[in-house]
């Protein structure tokens, strides 16, 4: 591998973060609430330990496999045949998710924003965008996510001024919606949470000692874990308990009260910086995508398959129409994505030390 | 071949605008007030100002405060009504007050906001007040205060900002009475106003129950309400009270003064046998704005100041606390604290029958921190 591709730790903690964070921040605490009610902020501290658990498998795979990307390990563990098909499921799955952010930005904006503009051409817009991002290196790719976190402090900065106007009762009493409740409110966390799967490409060009990459993943995804904590409380003291049930994006629209003397409507402030880090997710995962692709088709450079894989998921974003479609899609796809993206390194990681045992029973004997 | 590239990028920077989404200032009508009637048939009248500048000659600004009115069957079908009336598109993103008649706030006030909550791009931080009578006519009641310079938005917005910085109504705008609204706990309480011959007065606070009005206070319980509300520091929240019977000057008896700091102690307080008991304490520092008895030089009778304040305010608080139970308005949250720290009892009780026969108490502290620069 190129030497010039290389990222360092603390890139690789803000690719980490810039995956994380996206499209799902504004509805969170809506999806949360459905559940758990006004202890969803406790769900998602739940969620934040389980993914723990799919970083360390991560984590071990990559160490086990230095220098490799999932695409080139899976047929590694589970034999070549078995490793093609995996790998088109893996990619499958990798596209599905980059239509789903592609699918949700659309629906906000267009619902916020852009009435009249046509859906393709906010999607394209923003896909085309990616693109070009991708076809760079991972060095590159880093450097831009690291560049634009410094806009999360705006972000914290418009979440927290929600503080002149709150109503802390509101969260009490806390727990009464009960631990299974809770605990089942938690898997809508997980999938919020998701983007630290793309550690299993971007592990590949980290540089460094493991054991502290282990830390980097970790910190980030800890960090990710109290923003979003940090933004569903707030909004479940603004809002009443009552109130949020109809209101799909608490964030934003608890911002759109808040003037400040020169500035009015904050709500389109926060939502020029949140499509930022729809981007910035959107770039993560494209490159994986075509990291994928690449693998696949035996290419040379994953360059040659970005427009392609940009294009076909904006084309495929643009099917969904009505609020119900959308609906149904995100369900679905967040569905799978859970599963691929954190209990599938699990189980390869069980197979991948299970083979090495045999292996080694074998030698041994 | 670089030309060519640089001047084939700048152009394409023309087509980043897009042409799907404009709102052309030319185009568009700004309301800045919108009122909200009912007619005795149940439908809704709205009526909006918009005011449009004139260009004189010598090139300042004259206002001409056009009214608009116009009959719906919801608040949504008669602004498309008014729409038609107006020669341009009528754009309410920029509205500064909503103003409710009485009848209508005393019917659910959510069906008439719901518009407003519901359009991304309504002004969610318009101020809202409730009119004596009818909302169109404080819209339309004249108002000799720089009528030509303002329009009737901005004068009655201002209007309340003062009165909102005297205390004498509680600082609410469209949004923040949403979620108390909602709120099976609480209750809100709005500005109201009056519209007198040449002025529109802010005259009290209209109080809630859910989302219906309940009642009005006026006056110096305005005051006493928002500093029950628990609202620390406002530029001028003063207060003129009655201290004494004694002189035969009329003016002697009374003392002003100016509160600087406001602490609430707010506890509500659930007996075994789940009787429930509310106690506000206020502690306030005030400083002495007026009291032309003078002779404030002795720590004494500063002391009986602070006495006859203390109990002439605590007094007051309670007739507070009294008519808001009469009217069932829970303006101060007690349902809100049982919620969170007494949730069984809660889950038992029937609140709007509970909470008029609670035990509902004040006590306000007075200390003088200062007299002026007199003693």
């Amino acid at each position: 591998m190129n030497s010039s591709h290389t990222i360092t730790h603390r890139q690789l903690f803000f690719v980490i973060i810039q995956s994380q964070i996206g499209v799902g921040v504004l509805s969170l605490p809506y999806t949360l609430f459905a559940k758990a009610k006004t202890d969803g902020w406790i769900s998602l501290l739940l969620a934040g330990l389980f993914i723990q658990i799919s970083i360390l498998a991560i984590w071990k795979l990559c160490e086990m496999y230095p220098k490799q990307t999932i695409f080139d390990f899976i047929p590694k563990i589970v034999g070549t045949k078995l490793g093609v098909v995996l790998n088109i499921l893996f990619v499958v799955h990798l596209f599905s998710v980059c239509v789903i952010i592609l699918i949700l930005y659309n629906s906000i904006v267009s619902k916020w924003i852009f009435f009249q503009t046509p859906r393709l051409v906010v999607i394209l817009i923003l896909a085309l965008t990616c693109v070009y991002c991708i076809t760079c290196t991972a060095r590159e790719i880093a450097r831009f996510l690291m560049l634009v976190s410094p806009l999360l402090l705006v972000l914290f900065f418009f979440v927290a001024y929600a503080y002149s106007d709150v109503h802390l009762l509101y969260a009490f009493p806390v727990g009464a919606a009960g631990i299974k409740t809770i605990l089942s409110g938690s898997s809508d966390a997980l999938i919020s949470l998701l983007g630290f799967d793309t550690a299993l490409v971007f592990l590949a060009y980290t540089q460094g000692r493991s054991n502290s990459k282990l830390k980097v993943i970790s910190y980030a995804s800890l960090c990710v874990t109290l923003f979003y904590c940090f933004v569903t409380f707030t909004t479940y003291i603004f809002f009443n308990p009552v109130e949020i049930v109809i209101v799909p994006e608490p964030v934003l629209y608890m911002l759109k009260a808040f003037s400040f003397k020169i500035l009015e409507r904050t709500d389109l402030i926060f939502l020029s910086i949140w499509i930022v880090f729809v981007t910035t997710s959107l770039i993560s995962y494209l490159f994986f995508t075509a990291k994928g692709v690449q693998t696949l088709f035996k290419l040379k450079h994953h360059k040659s398959a970005a427009p392609y894989v940009g294009i076909i998921c904006a084309l495929i974003a643009s099917i969904p129409g009505s609020k119900l479609d959308v609906q149904l899609w995100s369900k679905l796809i967040g569905m799978s994505a859970l599963c691929c993206s954190s209990l599938f390194p699990i189980f390869l990681l069980l197979i991948a030390i299970f083979r090495k045992r045999k292996e080694k029973g074998a030698v041994s004997t | 071949m670089r030309s060519v590239k640089l001047i084939s990028l700048f152009s394409s920077l023309l087509l980043l605008t897009g042409c799907w989404d404009q709102t052309q200032l030319n185009e568009t009508k700004l309301v800045r007030a919108a009122g909200f009637d009912y007619l005795k048939n149940g439908k809704i009248r709205n009526s909006a100002s918009i005011p449009q500048s004139i260009n004189t000659d010598t090139g300042t600004g004259q206002v001409n405060n056009q009214i608009f009115h116009a009959v719906g069957n919801t608040a949504r079908q008669s602004r498309i009504k008014l729409d038609r009336k107006v020669s341009e598109k009528v754009d309410a993103s920029k509205n500064l007050i909503v103003i409710l008649g009485e009848e209508a706030a005393r019917k659910d006030i959510y069906h008439i906001l719901d518009v407003f909550y519901r359009d991304p791009k309504s002004a969610l931080n318009a101020r809202i007040a409730v009119a004596k009578g009818k909302a169109s006519d404080v819209l339309s009641a004249r108002f000799e205060e720089t009528e030509t310079s303002i329009g009737v938005g901005t004068y009655l917005n201002e209007s309340i900002r003062s009165a909102e910085d005297a205390a004498i109504v509680p600082v609410e705008n469209i949004q923040t009475v949403c979620p108390i609204m909602f709120d099976p706990g609480q209750d809100f309480a709005l500005p109201y106003l009056v519209a007198e011959k040449n002025a529109v007065s802010v005259n009290g606070i209209a109080v809630f129950h859910g989302n219906k009005m309940v009642g009005t206070i006026h006056g110096a319980q305005g005051v006493l309400f928002t500093l029950l509300t628990g609202k620390q520091k406002n530029r001028s929240m003063s207060l003129t009270r009655k201290i004494s019977n004694k002189h035969k000057d009329r003016i002697l008896n009374y003392v002003s003064i100016k509160v600087k700091r406001n602490k609430r102690t707010f506890n509500v307080n659930v007996s075994p046998d789940d009787k429930i008991s509310a106690h506000i304490t206020l502690n306030m520092s005030v400083v002495i704005t007026e009291y032309p008895g003078d002779n404030l030089t002795s720590k004494k009778k500063i002391n009986k100041i602070e006495h006859a304040l203390t109990k002439s305010l605590t007094k007051e608080a309670n007739n507070v606390l009294k008519k808001l139970q009469d009217m069932n308005s829970d303006a101060f949250g007690v349902g809100r604290k049982l919620i969170a720290f007494h949730n069984p009892t809660w889950k038992k009780l029937n609140w709007n029958e509970e909470y008029p026969n609670i035990d509902y108490t004040a006590s306000v502290n007075v200390k003088v921190i200062g007299h002026g620069i007199i003693e």
